[in-house]
């Protein structure tokens, strides 16, 4: 991104911050919920909008995270940063194995893998009362002692910033191009040198890993998890929000956590109408802006301050290319 | 005339000894011997169903043959993944192109450039911009590639070939469904390669295209090499006549 579509953003974080106590504490959870949504967005758009895989088990990992950290901070007592740390590194090695075991599924072969993976995942957490307490619900260690919101607000928008700064260099680096070769076209990219095995496990690893960063803060802030956390409604949500959004860019799939998260807050009058809204808004979206709603904005946003028109080296090569022409 | 060429093995880049694959019990490949010397230009013609593509997919990675051996410069490559060939200077196209659509001519220049050690994005795309201006591309680097035509597409395939710097380059139909000038451009891109070094493989169906390429000519059919050698040779051989003709 260029200088100052970077600085509009930086200002806009940093008013937010500087305005965040201002915030009354219902639409203070509602924001932290919202980025929740964004860092699971984010990580979805990172496996399916950039490398093509289009996974299901994203809440099931966001599910195993909440439970590893939850169940070692309170049998072990270790604190709950290291807890979550742990959630992670467990949703990463589980993530690299499930990108092993469907290397060769692609489409709609990968999508019923992951999804029968994410409701073993929840049925063995419902299951399985003695030890998460299933539906009950199994009461976590807070991460902070305060009854405040406000320090969570601050860690998950630290969360979310720093998961959206690790995912921007990841994808700004030749990772990021291998992985779009990938999506575009594995045969081929596999002939270009790109070693594709080894990216999609990489992916679904770092993905995998990212959710469950996201269901460890969750599962730590909101005290009381339940396998909910991964239920199949949780990751059509998802889905919704990132599609909605637009599902090839990070910061339209995080977009689009916050518009329905804050839209479905607005208008939490309509009852279950607005969840028909936001399916109708989705029939729309799918038939008349497939990079979703976001994606136009965000282009016209990235273009800020923009003025170059060709690239710095083209020059070079059309001016030699030139010379030779009239040489020869 | 249907055996290896007489050619001592450590002239060959890429080889592959008595190489079987079948697809539902019929044979794609039987039993094929093949290779490729540093500084060849083969045209390797057949009728459909003859094996050609199977031949290149084996010899690139992309199948695993079930008897057989493959070696790219000594070394034994057989189950061997595609980048690993690449990754060897083992480089190709496809049938029906096969582009990186929804990314930008130049990215689709850039994936293979960055999978080379020791590359920067500076360096790979000061090579990109080079080999997209010999292949008069240079104009388009900022289109995506599913918006050029199928020439500019068989183009910049060659092109995105080209970026791994590779030994041998295996191009599967290069000619099939171009317009004629560009055509003439494709052939004469691949002359120049091979005059500056390049080794190539070049399968097609048009005869006359490959007559215009080829110095070494291969013919296959029903999964089996009927025939290698200079193609004036090769033309007046009875069997390939025969398979052509369908007698």
């Amino acid at each position: 991104m260029r200088g100052l579509p970077t600085a509009v953003l930086l200002i806009v974080a940093g008013f937010v911050l500087a305005y965040a106590h201002t915030f009354n504490s219902y639409w203070m959870h509602v924001a932290i919920i919202a980025i929740f949504y964004g860092i699971l967005t984010a990580s979805w758009s990172l496996l399916a909008g950039y490398a093509g895989l289009f996974s299901l088990g994203h809440m099931a990992f966001a599910s195993v995270g909440g439970y590893s950290s939850a169940l070692l901070v309170q049998w072990s007592g270790i604190p709950v940063p290291l807890g979550m740390a742990v959630g992670v590194a467990v949703c990463c090695v589980l993530g690299g194995w499930i990108g092993w075991v469907c290397l060769r599924m692609t489409g709609p072969y990968l999508a019923i893998f992951t999804l029968a993976f994410s409701e073993i995942v929840r049925i063995t957490v419902s299951t399985e009362d003695q030890v998460t307490r299933g539906m009950t619900g199994l009461h976590t260690v807070p991460l902070f002692g305060s009854a405040s919101r406000l320090p969570y607000f601050y860690t998950a928008f630290g969360l979310l910033a720093g998961s959206l700064a690790l995912m921007g260099f990841l994808l700004h680096s030749r990772w990021g191009l291998f992985l779009r070769a990938i999506r575009e076209d594995e045969q081929a990219a596999a002939a270009s040198g790109v070693a594709v095995a080894r990216f999609r496990i990489l992916v679904f690893a770092i993905a995998s890993g990212f959710a469950g960063l996201a269901g460890t803060f969750f599962a730590h802030y909101n005290v009381v998890l339940t396998p909910d956390i991964g239920d199949l409604d949780r990751m059509a949500f998802i889905v919704v929000m990132t599609v909605l959004g637009g599902m090839e860019r990070i910061p339209t799939a995080v977009g689009g956590a916050f518009c329905v998260e804050f839209l479905l807050e607005y208008l939490r009058a309509f009852g279950i109408w607005r969840l028909v809204i936001f399916g109708i808004l989705l029939l729309l979206t799918m038939r008349f802006a497939r990079n979703g709603l976001l994606t136009p904005l965000w282009l016209q946003f990235e273009r800020l301050g923009d003025v170059r028109t060709a690239h710095p080296m083209l020059r070079d090569v059309t001016h030699e290319a030139g010379q030779e022409g009239a040489n020869g | 005339m249907n055996g290896l060429p007489a050619r001592e093995a450590e002239d060959a880049i890429v080889g592959g000894t008595a190489l079987v694959k079948r697809f539902g019990g019929i044979a794609a490949t039987d039993s094929v011997d093949f290779s490729v010397a540093e500084g060849d230009l083969v045209g390797l013609i057949g009728p459909n169903g003859s094996g050609k593509t199977t031949l290149i997919n084996l010899l690139t990675g992309h199948l695993t043959p079930e008897g057989g051996d493959v070696v790219v410069r000594g070394r034994r490559m057989t189950a061997r993944s595609p980048h690993e060939f690449a990754a060897l200077g083992v480089a190709r196209t496809f049938q029906l192109t096969q582009l990186f659509g929804r990314m930008t001519v130049l990215e689709n220049m850039l994936v293979p450039g960055l999978t080379r050690p020791g590359s920067t994005r500076e360096s790979a795309t000061a090579q990109a911009l080079k080999y997209l201006s010999f292949l008069n591309l240079i104009h388009l680097e900022g289109l995506e590639a599913k918006n050029l035509s199928g020439g500019q597409q068989k183009l910049l395939e060659l092109g995105r070939a080209l970026m791994l710097e590779p030994s041998v380059l295996f191009l599967d139909e290069p000619f099939a469904g171009v317009h004629p000038r560009l055509r003439d451009q494709l052939i004469k891109r691949i002359l120049e390669l091979h005059a500056s070094g390049r080794t190539f493989v070049v399968v097609d169906h048009d005869m006359e295209s490959i007559l215009r390429v080829a110095r070494r000519l291969v013919v296959m059919a029903r999964g089996r090499k009927i025939a290698d050698g200079p193609p004036a040779a090769v033309r007046a051989n009875q069997s390939v006549l025969a398979a052509y003709s369908g007698l």
